[in-house]
């Protein structure tokens, strides 16, 4: 009898588990830390004067060539590209704002360039969204949204993120989306990576055999513009010059947030 | 290293013949040059039988402006003393081809693969190697070569690739790849099974091929640091580490000690959350998804922990040449103790209840056994040949950083060979597994030994232009084993070559036989408890 029972948990360790891991991280899933590098605008301070120098000075310390000056006096700032190394912060605190917010997923490519945007301000936590997001797949997908998940070429950070979202901690499942095995059960291909010429014909074919309404997220700064591997002799330089693309979702790597942001996006397109 | 052992080492050389041209650079690199490539075989059997020394990897280098020829650097490393030993040949133009090192080190067969794909120079012996990296690439292109640029627009024409065909009576294929049905990275395997038994496997990689080495060569050196993050996601710091080391050798340049203990903690946070991920994953190979949602919730917590810390959920921005970006204050370091503190206590526990449930025991052992004397040949590292008896901890054979302060009384392996005598590290999955869980331990306890961070500077930029031409090796210790960075620096603070082998490079062959008798359904989990990098490996 002793044996029988050896095996199993005593209520006691669950509920001593709950109080330092399961509690303290659900209260904690939606702060995210306020020194997260999630979302990179354009904001500049009141007395700021834009200058030849600091605008080619800015534009030399971005490693992905993000950021780009041009003579009369303005800046843009390509979010798709960005790395999020915090660099240009540090060289022009007054102009680059980089906040813990993960909203930046855009349904165009052009829409994640910025030349002195505005900021729209965004409250919704992780729980939110993913109720929108409930309510959206509960109406257009009954009840279930399938997704295949696609490396094309990533350092394996999209990877981890990704993979997040199945911990018990984000658990995408509670809102109806589940990971499937193939592509020909999926509706939405999430691809990483700045596609490796080796990955194209893959990702084509993958493409292909996903049944129709399908949509495409390109996840991470490799995806959305090949990153800081950029367009070369092995990449094709972003995605969307192999299948279109219906959400960008930039970050490197974007957090599990930014990841159902940038997927309850791509629903609403429908 | 101490002028003994370099005595040691040059009165060992001058047995195999006088006059060897040698020297000694960055402190524990031994340098040999070789006129004459015929004798190289000779004397890599002298160095692998008389000094006990084991092939690292291969460096090619194309030198055709400076020396008109094609250098080639044979990268040793002892699993004793702290000493890298480089061989280095120079290969004329007239006859495109080197000697072929496998009878010595039949870990050579894998780098002279990627040498004939990168430079188009073969062996002697081999001269119909497989494609390694490039899939349909066209012909006589080699993009490490100078002359080609890394941003060449070029038509792939589909090519085929021959496996190795294996026949006979009731012998079937099973291709799986490159997309595969979890959420991981690109790769081929291509199975041969008799009934549900694995008789041969055939790996093909080089799909997430980037061109990492060679776009290095046109960026700046902190430009760099950001792309050695890039190399694999989740051994940044460890690459980047390696990386910053090089050049900081290169400059002879010493960071100051908080930089190094600020390095080694994220490098310890880092190999924990990874360990956490990975045992998660061989539970869920297994389908015991109870503890492997908890270990995932661990691993959860590791990464908010990171992110609070750094900025970064998977700690990218650390390291950079000179020191760190990311200062750190004692009042988050006793944080980080009391959240170890916390999550160790949960892992004890679970990991208690995962040991007394015997059919998750009786799943782990005997699966996926490797072969002591194969981890040997093939020059595995990491926990990969720890799970096998062979302890090849780079913190501890070649102290970087701020490890070199730190004692190694209590290693993860202390009691490796008593447990290889009493056939419990038998390098099947369990072992990898209590591998691992040693290893976790142990970065705790590493932490736990860091209670006062020196009070400094935590970066010390690069003052002058480095000279050109000369080089360093950059080393350190991911959570899959020694990764090493060659680089080579050229004119103006440029890159000449950038060489790396992660860990990932120099274990993926162990897969090929870790399978062999195993039936199909074991094949995850028995990749997941190696759990190596796809990108790390293609660059």
């Amino acid at each position: 009898m002793n044996k029988n029972n050896q095996n199993k948990i005593k209520k006691s360790d669950v509920s001593s588990w709950d109080t330092v891991t399961i509690r303290e991280l659900l209260k904690s899933h939606n702060g995210i830390s306020e020194k997260f590098r999630g979302k990179i605008t354009l904001e500049p301070d009141k007395d700021f004067k834009l200058t030849d120098k600091i605008g080619k000075n800015l534009e030399n310390t971005c490693p992905t060539n993000a950021i780009s000056y041009k003579n009369n006096d303005s800046v843009s700032l390509d979010v798709g590209k960005c790395i999020f190394c915090g660099n240009c912060q540090e060289e022009l605190p007054e102009l680059i704002k980089i906040s813990s917010s993960f909203d930046s997923a855009k349904k165009k490519k052009i829409d994640l360039v910025q030349t002195f945007s505005e900021s729209i301000p965004f409250g919704k936590t992780f729980d939110d969204i993913g109720k929108d997001l409930k309510n959206k797949i509960d109406k257009t997908f009954g009840r279930s949204l399938a997704i295949r998940e696609i490396d094309a070429g990533s350092c394996n950070g999209c990877e981890i993120e990704i993979s997040a979202l199945n911990n018990p901690i984000y658990d995408i499942e509670q809102f109806g989306i589940h990971f499937v095995a193939s592509p020909r059960h999926a509706d939405i291909l999430l691809v990483t990576g700045p596609a490796s010429k080796n990955m194209e014909k893959a990702l084509k074919i993958a493409y292909d055999s996903t049944p129709e309404p399908k949509m495409v997220i390109a996840v991470g700064a490799c995806a959305c513009s090949g990153g800081i591997f950029g367009q070369n002799y092995a990449t094709t330089g972003g995605i969307d010059g192999i299948v279109p693309v219906d959400v960008f979702i930039p970050g490197c790597p974007p957090r599990p947030q930014a990841l159902i942001y940038g997927i309850l996006l791509a629903i609403n397109k429908i | 290293m101490s002028i003994e052992i370099i005595q040691k080492y040059f009165s060992k050389l001058d047995q195999f013949r006088h006059g060897l041209k040698k020297y000694v650079k960055n402190n524990n690199e031994i340098h040999v040059e070789l006129d004459d490539s015929f004798q190289l075989i000779e004397f890599c059997e002298f160095l692998k039988s008389e000094i006990y020394l084991k092939l690292l990897t291969i460096i090619y280098c194309d030198e055709r402006k400076t020396n008109h020829t094609f250098s080639i650097r044979y990268l040793l490393g002892s699993d004793i003393d702290d000493v890298f030993l480089f061989v280095i040949v120079s290969i004329d133009k007239k006859h495109a081809y080197f000697p072929s090192l496998s009878d010595v080190f039949p870990s050579s067969t894998k780098y002279e693969r990627e040498i004939n794909d990168m430079f188009g120079i073969q062996s002697q012996e081999n001269s119909n190697l497989k494609p390694l990296i490039l899939h349909d690439f066209p012909e006589n292109l080699f993009p490490l070569r100078k002359d080609f640029d890394a941003n060449t627009k070029l038509n792939y024409t589909p090519k085929k690739f021959e496996f190795t065909p294996v026949t006979g009576d009731g012998v079937c294929e099973i291709p799986v790849g490159p997309i595969h049905a979890g959420i991981i990275e690109p790769g081929h395997f291509r199975f041969s099974v008799l009934g549900e038994r694995i008789v041969n496997l055939e790996t093909r990689f080089g799909y997430t091929h980037k061109g990492t080495e060679k776009i290095a060569e046109n960026m700046s050196l902190d430009d760099a640091v950001f792309l050695s993050e890039r190399i694999s996601g989740d051994e940044c710091v460890a690459n980047s580490m390696a990386f910053c080391q090089a050049i900081e050798k290169i400059a002879q340049l010493e960071i100051s000690e908080k930089a190094k203990q600020i390095r080694l903690v994220f490098a310890e946070l880092e190999r924990i959350y990874n360990h956490f991920g990975t045992l998660a994953g061989i539970l869920t190979d297994i389908g015991f998804s109870y503890d492997a949602s908890r270990l995932n919730i661990l691993k959860e917590y590791m990464m908010q922990l990171n992110e609070k810390l750094s900025g970064s959920r998977i700690l990218f921005g650390i390291n950079q040449i000179g020191g760190v970006k990311i200062d750190m204050s004692n009042e988050s370091l006793s944080e980080i103790h009391s959240v170890l503190n916390h999550i160790f206590q949960n892992f004890e526990k679970i990991l208690k209840h995962i040991q007394s449930n015997s059919s998750v025991m009786d799943r782990l052992r005997n699966t996926g056994i490797i072969n002591k004397k194969t981890v040997r040949d093939l020059g595995i590292v990491g926990i990969s040949s720890i799970c096998a008896g062979i302890d090849t901890d780079t913190r501890k054979i070649h102290p970087y950083g701020y490890y070199s302060s730190i004692k190694f009384e209590q290693t993860p392996t202390e009691n490796m060979e008593q447990q290889v005598k009493l056939q419990k590290q038998i390098g099947d999955v369990l072992s990898r597994f209590l591998s691992r869980v040693d290893e976790l331990r142990y970065s705790k306890k590493l932490i736990d030994s860091m209670c006062n961070l020196d009070d400094d500077e935590i970066c010390i930029p690069l003052k002058s232009e480095l000279p050109p031409f000369s080089s360093g090796l950059g080393y350190a210790e991911s959570h899959r084993g020694e990764t090493l960075h060659w680089v080579m620096m050229g004119e103006n603070n440029s890159i000449f070559r950038y060489k790396i082998r992660t860990a990932s490079f120099a274990n993926w062959p162990i897969i090929e036989h870790a399978v062999l008798n195993n039936i199909v359904p074991d094949f995850p989990v028995i990749n997941k408890s190696f759990d190596f990098s796809y990108s790390g490996n293609d660059l």
